[in-house]
């Protein structure tokens, strides 16, 4: 496309008064030798109008609107597929950030405004030139059928609401029929007000709907070997349920591993595997993934204080819910639930316990109750969880004459006569208790498929499994704050047990939410664009191979797996895969990687048209890269708040710390400017970046610059990288000013003139 | 401590007023809220899960289950409905029940199934020994005029016992000593249980002199004072009723003991027989037993639009338990007046028939005293006697002082 650029100052909110409208102009005309044009409110109907006109008049497709922050106006300032628009934010970081002039400071004050301003249409207008139309990338194939993993409450709501929508699917279930746990229930949880009553398992009626549903294929006694491919041409291969198969996914092998085996010093766990990088001819193709293969009960023999697995009378929730299902409760007039396995000083639930694990136990108390109206059920409890409605069924429950509850930490069980007697400490009663119960029912919790094994059983360069669920306690749980379903591997959703426990209501919920993610981003794919959290993206990473130098660190370090390599080393993208972070770009040493419209090549020349003034301790230049996600809206809303930001600072904008080259911080400090900072969200633990990763590794290559800045002579803390969560707006200023003050204190870049 | 929820009893709660009591979830808003309630032990709270979990023995041998004057505040602010108050009121109840001695008498009186054979047992008996007296007449104007009710059994002229007050003596001092026998009988038992539930050993024990003066007797000054009843603000209304209530039981109790003694003991010293009576209407005791009788109509008549007025807007729960003694008190005061009041009219067949229902209410009140909401008049005298008895150094072990 022949571009035609135009810059546009709007002098609304405040932006006329503060700054020097013509010197700006000046800027734009002479040094970036573009057309500059001024308007009053550009938002407004007018200011759109007048814009437009350009555009039709005089051909302007490319334009720079000197105003607002990018985060703001987005409807306003969109002038179609085929125009390019770049946005230069004077408003929230540079006169709102401005702050008042100190006293006998007020013309050196306007200056520093004046030439804030000027960097910033400086680098809008070296963006604007430096960006490109994007072309979605385009599958050749596509297939827009669903896969479902489990035929539980979960994987046939997963089914029916996909379904619903118009998307045919398969579900793949292990055992020989559907229904998943549900179908050992002998009753289930009120759904409806009063809330009160136990109802008839209702599992059948969703079987039957499913098997009704002509969009549906089941598949019974059925595992999925591997997933390969991509979203919207994933290629699965199928296999008997519990059988081997040569297509089984095979395990990741690193490269010091694959040294190993290589030399004889490592069996080879993927022998008799096919590589995972081959494609099955044979695979089946689906265009999206969810993941509900659910819980499995948790063992709770290692409490041998509670006697299970010696003591007969002391089973799990499971077992007992097994026994009411098949009517064998006749004899049992007492039952102690014991819902912790307690001791001393512990409090804690069984592990994988939950809101589930005690609304089971009160259920099954009500079996308890209607099996026999002298019987007796006790509720040892620490935790009692009954969320939303179910708080009505805790009280129904406890309106039973019959139905006891107390919190304790149960101390012992010991057979005694036909059946156990029961101790326990600091209950509600005041007193240590010693029950005689005819059976002692243990709360085992409900353990995720993804603790123990991958699952998903993915052919990809990463690995079989999802990566990091050590951090969710083996949970298929991606923690993409606000966005539940969503996983590291982009096409794969999962719902229900797997991801968290829940109960069936909760569960249906969550499996609509995931059949719709799935719809989502197959129509995502077959548009060439972006799923969460760059939804409708249109640019996608393009690598130059020639270059390559099979480095790997892209294929390591993508978050979301979305590179596999071939036997070389050479990285083989799969766009549809990718989330469009940039970890790639920023990773990359070759800088071969980029985007249409964020590239190394674009934001290197944007640093470099930031003047850099020499010899004046007072004009030090100090670059933010701020990420956009939570970083860059911190930074308005500290603007909108009027806090005030050092005139030496220049934000750039970016999509994800992860994608910040090196080469950026080397080349800027080369040029003479004084400081680099990396403000991105937090990482650890309870990590906050939307892709994962990136803050995470950005702060490691900024450990590792460090050292080679000392080797230039230049001091390691010229460059830091820091995390700040959207909210922390408040203590951004100051975070980013004290850095410009230890800046300051270091003096000036030495290299600054050369 | 073994734990054997009694279904029944938590069944007994739930038909007697405590019907919310499944609702408690332990929050203890109502230990908070109780103006009553001590630090060291709060109430209600922990006779809530007691209830909940049927824990009969335990609740009945609890002095601070009697401790409670239901003022209703813990009613009032329980986050979940459980209305502790009515609950505390209930287990008073069922523990009235369980200590009754005999204990058919005291199953009759628990609840209102039994109310027509609580009526008919007074009735029949009067009405027989009044066919067995002889006195079946209707006396006229003169001779009621005379006697008043003085010849209601007839009338004989052995000097030294009168035949009225032979017979009135059989009906209420043996009703009145069975009340005694029994009140003594369940008093000794809970007082055994609230000794065993607070590790009280009985080997270090006051006299009897101690007992009454260090623990007894401050608590019946106590009682007489309302002061514990007004600690309960929102009871204020409710001591305006108790007050002049109970102060007519004590002032027609002197007047009971002053006539009995008058009649029956001094009138028979001859220059003393002026005393016997018919009293006249300035005669300071009688001026005494009027305005006490007054007084009770107006507390109880107080006491009855108080609990109507609670039952309608606060949520408290009707029971026979609290209306029985209402209606009883009420008809005692009621009766007696009228009876007195016909007397002066001269009308001797309706003051006849009145006199017999009032004979027959006052029975009840004596025989049923043990069994029914009367007991507290025992009861909580002795909880509260407790109270005191198990914070002295007799309750606590001396070792470990």
């Amino acid at each position: 496309m022949d571009k035609k650029y135009c810059a546009y100052i709007c002098t609304g909110c405040g932006i006329g008064e503060a700054l020097d409208i013509e010197a700006l102009t000046k800027v734009v005309t002479s040094e970036m030798s573009m057309d500059c044009k001024d308007f009053f409110g550009l938002c407004g109907s007018e200011g759109r109008a007048f814009i437009e006109k350009d555009m039709s008049e005089n051909g302007v497709n490319t334009a720079t609107i000197c105003a607002c922050s990018p985060r703001v106006m987005q409807n306003e300032f969109n002038f179609g597929d085929d125009k390019i628009t770049i946005r230069a934010n004077l408003r929230e970081q540079v006169i709102w950030s401005a702050g008042a002039a100190e006293e006998g400071k007020e013309d050196a004050h306007k200056e520093w405004l004046n030439e804030t301003a000027s960097d910033y249409v400086r680098m809008a207008c070296t963006r604007a030139k430096k960006t490109e139309l994007p072309e979605p990338f385009k599958m050749e194939t596509l297939n827009k059928e669903i896969l479902v993993m489990g035929g539980g409450i979960a994987g046939m709501t997963a089914a029916l609401e996909a379904s619903k929508a118009g998307s045919k699917v398969t579900i793949i279930e292990k055992a020989d029929k559907l229904g998943g746990k549900a179908l050992g229930w002998a009753k289930q949880f009120p759904t409806k007000l009063p809330y009160a009553e136990l109802e008839p398992n209702s599992i059948g009626t969703m079987v039957a709907a499913v098997e009704a549903d002509a969009n549906i294929t089941v598949k019974t006694n059925t595992e999925v070997a591997r997933i390969g491919g991509a979203p919207g041409d994933f290629g699965v291969t199928l296999k008997a349920a519990g059988e081997k198969s040569e297509w089984d996914a095979p395990a990741k092998v690193g490269v010091d591993e694959q040294d190993l085996i290589s030399k004889g010093q490592m069996e080879d766990p993927n022998a008799g595997l096919k590589p995972y990088a081959e494609g099955n001819p044979d695979a089946q193709k689906f265009g999206a993934v969810v993941l509900a293969t659910g819980w499995v009960p948790a063992d709770v023999s290692a409490y041998t204080h509670l006697g299970y697995g010696v003591n007969d009378k002391v089973v799990t929730n499971a077992q007992f819910e097994k026994m009411a299902k098949d009517g064998k409760l006749s004899g049992i007039n007492s039952v102690a639930f014991v819902m912790s396995p307690g001791g001393e000083e512990n409090d804690q639930d069984f592990p994988y316990c939950n809101s589930v694990t005690s609304m089971v136990a009160l259920k099954q108390a009500k079996y308890v109750r209607e099996n026999n109206a002298d019987a007796k059920a006790y509720i040892l409890y620490q935790h009692m969880r009954t969320p939303g409605h179910m708080e009505l069924f805790y009280k129904g429950v406890q309106q039973d004459d019959g139905i006891f509850l107390t919190k304790a930490a149960v101390t012992g069980v010991v057979a005694a006569g036909n059946g156990c007697t029961v101790t326990a400490k600091d209950t509600l009663l005041g007193e240590d208790l010693s029950l005689d119960v005819d059976l002692v029912v243990l709360a085992a919790g409900m353990e995720p498929t993804t603790k123990y094994e991958s699952s998903i059983n993915l052919a990809y360069r990463q690995g079989p499994a999802f990566l990091d669920l050590d951090l969710f306690d083996g949970y298929a749980d991606s923690h993409f704050i606000c966005f539940p379903y969503e996983t590291r591997r982009t096409g794969v959703y999962t719902c229900g047990g797997v991801r968290k426990a829940m109960n069936m209501e909760e569960t249906i919920d969550d499996a609509t939410g995931a059949a719709l993610k799935a719809i989502q981003c197959i129509e995502s794919a077959d548009r060439g664009v972006s799923v969460h959290p760059r939804s409708g993206d249109k640019t996608y990473p393009e690598f130059f191979m020639q270059r390559c130098t099979q480095c790997k660190r892209c294929t390591e370090e993508c978050p979301f797996g979305a590179l596999d390599d071939d036997a070389k080393g050479t990285p083989l993208p799969n766009p549809t895969r990718c989330r469009r972070c940039g970890t790639c770009m920023g990773a990359c040493p070759e800088r071969i990687i980029g985007f249409k419209d964020y590239n190394i090549d674009l934001v290197g020349a944007m640093l470099k048209s930031i003047e850099v003034p020499e010899d004046d301790e007072d004009k030090l230049r100090i670059v933010i890269f701020a990420c956009e996600n939570d970083a860059y809206p911190a930074l308005d809303m500290a603007g909108m708040r009027r806090n005030k930001m050092s005139h030496m600072v220049r934000v750039v904008p970016v999509r994800c710390l992860g994608s910040v080259n090196m080469a950026w911080v080397r080349d800027l400090l080369s040029a003479g400017m004084d400081g680099a900072m990396l403000l991105g969200c937090k990482y650890g633990d309870d990590y906050q970046c939307h892709f994962v990763k990136g803050s995470e590794i950005a702060a490691k290559r900024m450990e590792n610059i460090g050292d080679s800045l000392s080797t230039l002579g230049l001091e390691p803390e010229r460059v830091r990288s820091e995390q700040v969560s959207i909210t922390e707006y408040d203590k951004i200023p100051k975070l980013i000013n004290d850095f410009v003050d230890e800046i300051v204190d270091l003096g000036p870049n030495p290299f600054k003139g050369f | 401590m073994n734990v054997q929820p009694d279904l029944e009893f938590i069944k007994y709660l739930k038909s007697a007023g405590g019907d919310t009591l499944k609702k408690c979830y332990q929050c203890a808003t109502c230990s908070v809220v109780c103006p009553l309630s001590t630090d060291s032990k709060p109430f209600p709270r922990k006779e809530m899960i007691w209830a909940q979990w049927g824990l009969k023995d335990k609740l009945v041998a609890d002095p601070d289950v009697f401790l409670c004057h239901q003022c209703g505040d813990c009613t009032a602010y329980c986050p979940r409905g459980a209305k502790p108050g009515d609950v505390l009121g209930a287990i008073r109840a069922y523990a009235y029940t369980f200590y009754g001695w005999p204990s058919g008498l005291a199953k009759l009186a628990s609840s209102s199934k039994g109310l027509p054979m609580l009526i008919a047992i007074p009735s029949v008996i009067i009405f027989v020994l009044w066919l067995i007296s002889g006195g079946i007449s209707i006396p006229s104007a003169a001779d009621f005029s005379a006697h008043g009710y003085q010849q209601f059994f007839g009338h004989w002229d052995f000097h030294w016992l009168s035949k009225n007050v032979f017979f009135i003596d059989i009906i209420m001092l043996s009703a009145a000593g069975l009340a005694v026998v029994a009140a003594y009988k369940g008093v000794s038992s809970m007082w055994k249980g609230m000794e065993e539930n607070a590790g009280i050993k009985s080997a270090f024990r006051p006299s009897y002199a101690q007992f009454i003066t260090e623990f007894l007797w401050p608590s019946v000054q106590e009682i007489v004072q309302h002061t514990r009843f007004k600690e309960c603000k929102t009871n204020l209304d409710r001591v305006q009723g108790h007050l002049p209530l109970m102060l007519s039981f004590i002032g027609l109790f002197i007047v009971t003991a002053w006539s009995a003694t008058a009649n029956d003991v001094l009138a028979l010293i001859p220059g003393l027989k002026f005393l016997h009576g018919p009293m006249s209407v300035w005669n300071p005791v009688k001026i005494l037993a009027n305005v006490s009788a007054v007084a009770m109509i107006v507390g109880i008549g107080i006491l009855w639009s108080n609990r109507s007025r609670k039952e309608a807007e606060n949520g408290v729960t009707p029971t026979y338990y609290d209306w029985f003694l209402i209606w009883e008190i009420m008809a005692v005061g009621v009766t007696g007046l009228l009876a007195e009041i016909a007397r002066w009219a001269g009308l001797a067949a309706p003051g006849y028939i009145i006199y017999y229902i009032h004979l027959v209410s006052v029975m009840m009140l004596f025989l049923y005293m043990p069994y029914t909401k009367f007991a507290h008049l025992v009861y909580r005298t002795f909880a509260m006697t407790f109270e005191r008895y198990r914070e002295s150094s007799f309750g606590k072990n001396p070792i470990d002082m």
